[in-house]
């Protein structure tokens, strides 16, 4: 483990769903996990093993039945909608395998639109960095085209932008490779591990061993419960 | 998100989308239309019979039969049988009453009028000189009567203006030619100007004295008229003659009513009718409102999705709820203003015939209450996307 402060910690996550036929199904099972500042991971699974719901519950997207979720040293049982909604906008930055950009709004309009739900005074220029990550990821002559106009690869980059425009402190990709070509892949993980680099935490979800394997640390997942080692 | 935001969004959404904009907003549009075009109806309605009244200047006392005006009969059989039929006695005992202007006694008839080559249905008015300044009638071509006439019964009319159009084609025609009514051939001496009123304006106005005979031959009247100087004379007045009326009928009989209460009550139906046209026309609106919600809860299901995108990059639940009712509402006060517009146009182009009137309160209404419907119908659509689970609505496909 690394020396830098934790910014994320579950500890005993359970996360329970009541099924059609009233049966239980527990999609986590007493998950404790430390995410530390400055890190390269991967939340690693076959599918259906729970690693989307960690993610969905670091994320506060969902909320686990039992134990607690601590970022940055606060317990988010505590928080209301309001202040949920906050974190969301300022501390993550979610990159989705679907890319969920909004088809109606124009690519610099998406990556602004985590601004119009901020409720605090910027310490930045919203406009001029959304116009900076553009052209640092190579899109920014698309900037007002819509998202149903450019190719896969270019909408995850406008939606790693959109992630990043409120500096948040930790990225959450959720299969991000999983809609792309090989090559395209590729060049979006490469993105993120430039992102790492300059200090950004970065957590992955992916239910491929390879591209786990590029980050420097694998939080494998199988039956709900984090493993050492998949009994393949 | 700030509001001006939102409604901006809102309305890039409906610019990409017009037919579905302009369909969900036609309930309210037509809503809208029917109320203002109803109170626009209702009012000009009311205009137009309180301008008949104010036409015959505002100092004026009314003895007609029956119970009147006042207690709500009105109408309804006040010239059937067994009601009291006025005589020139009372006109000369009415006329004893002090601070009078005129008392006008007035026979009215609906007969047929013929001159030498046509035959119409107008009305006989007969009454003394003072008829003219009661009823505005002025002379556009000739001159009308006086005295001297109803002294020599004179076999004289002045006739409405068109009236002299049904007859003689050019009014100015009129003058010297003769008429017949009930077999009594009458000169026409001047013809007065239009002044709107279908009855004066089929009108024929001669002496009462000159009636007397085959048109008139009970000696009587319908009505009496009494003109008094000043405003404040009018109670003074109407309770004499009330006495003097006393002694010669029963309570019931007859009715003595001053204008300003014809109009008040004229002001109390419309009041009522106004009300009933605006329910009729809500019906609308109501559904025009439900075709909102409609369309909303539709919306807010096709953009699951899009809610939990906006709820995965920070948007609160009130963001979504004010997203939502921010829509609605912009859409049904579009609506609501297309409605507007179109009633405007219509009275605009009704005004030739009839006087309707638009006025601010119609219009006010109109815009708030579309509004309040967009908000209305729209809090449960809003509702429904405001508390979307935020990983529900992102995984919905």
């Amino acid at each position: 483990m690394k020396k830098t402060p934790s910014i994320i910690s579950l500890s005993n996550i359970s996360k329970e769903y009541v099924m059609g036929d009233e049966s239980i199904f527990s999609a986590l099972s007493e998950v404790n996990l430390e995410i530390h500042k400055g890190e390269y991971s991967a939340i690693v699974g076959p599918s259906g093993s729970g690693k989307s719901t960690l993610m969905h519950i670091i994320g506060l997207l969902d909320k686990p039945t039992r134990g607690k979720v601590i970022i940055n040293g606060h317990d988010t049982a505590r928080l209301d909608d309001d202040q949920t909604s906050k974190v969301r906008n300022q501390f993550v930055g979610f990159v989705f395998q679907q890319f969920n950009l909004l088809n109606k709004l124009t690519i610099k309009e998406n990556v602004l639109l985590p601004v119009a739900y901020s409720r605090e005074k910027l310490d930045f220029d919203p406009e001029k960095r959304a116009l900076g990550l553009l052209e640092k990821f190579d899109i920014l002559s698309k900037k007002d085209s819509y998202p149903n106009k450019i190719s896969g690869g270019q909408q995850q980059r406008v939606a790693i932008a959109r992630a990043l425009i409120m500096n948040p402190q930790l990225i959450l990709a959720d299969e991000p490779t999983g809609n792309l070509d090989t090559k395209t892949g590729n060049e979006i993980l490469k993105l993120f591990e430039d992102l790492n680099k300059e200090g950004i935490t970065v957590l992955l979800v992916t239910h491929e061993p390879d591209i786990a394997a590029r980050t420097n640390r694998q939080i494998k997942v199988l039956d709900g419960k984090i493993v050492e080692k998949y009994n393949d | 998100m700030v509001i001006k935001q939102l409604y901006m969004a809102a309305f890039a959404d409906f610019r990409r989308d017009k037919v579905r904009t302009g369909l969900t907003s036609l309930g309210i549009t037509i809503g809208v239309l029917s109320v203002v075009l109803l109170i626009a109806l209702g009012l000009g309605l009311k205009n137009y019979i309180s301008q008949q009244f104010e036409n015959m200047g505002a100092n004026l006392i009314m003895i007609m039969p029956g119970s009147g005006f006042s207690s709500g009969t009105m109408g309804a059989g006040m010239i059937g049988s067994g009601m009291v039929e006025f005589d020139e006695k009372d006109a000369r005992d009415l006329q004893k009453i002090p601070n009078l202007k005129y008392v006008v006694p007035l026979f009215f008839k609906s007969t047929v009028i013929s001159s030498a080559d046509a035959e119409k249905i107008g009305y006989i008015m007969a009454a003394n000189e003072d008829l003219f300044p009661l009823l505005n009638v002025q002379a556009e071509y000739g001159e009308i009567w006086g005295k001297t006439e109803i002294n020599k019964k004179s076999k004289v009319a002045v006739i409405g203006a068109i009236m002299a159009e049904d007859l003689f084609e050019n009014p100015s025609d009129a003058i010297g030619k003769t008429v017949r009514v009930e077999g009594v051939r009458l000169k026409i001496i001047g013809v007065g100007k239009k002044i709107g009123d279908p009855e004066q304006d089929k009108a024929l106005f001669i002496p009462y004295t000159t009636a007397y005979g085959s048109i008139n031959p009970n000696k009587t009247f319908w009505s009496i008229y009494l003109g008094v100087p000043s405003k404040d004379m009018v109670p003074g007045v109407s309770e004499a003659a009330k006495e003097i009326l006393l002694k010669r009928y029963d309570k019931d009989k007859f009715s003595v009513s001053e204008q300003s209460e014809i109009l008040s009550t004229v002001d109390q139906i419309f009041g009522i009718i106004n009300i009933v046209l605006i329910a009729i026309g809500s019906i609308s609106l109501l559904v025009g409102g439900i075709g909102i919600m409609n369309i909303m809860y539709a919306t807010v299901t096709e953009r699951t999705r899009e809610v939990g995108i906006r709820r995965a990059i920070g948007a609160t639940k009130r963001d979504i709820l004010l997203q939502f009712l921010s829509e609605s509402t912009l859409l049904s006060v579009f609506g609501g203003l297309m409605g507007l517009l179109l009633a405007t146009g219509i009275i605009l182009l009704v005004r030739i015939w009839f006087p309707v009137a638009l006025n601010v309160v119609a219009v006010i209404v109109a815009i708030g209450v579309s509004s309040a419907i967009g908000i209305f119908f729209g809090v449960s659509p809003a509702k429904k996307a405001a508390n979307l689970s935020p990983i529900d609505a992102i995984r919905y496909e």
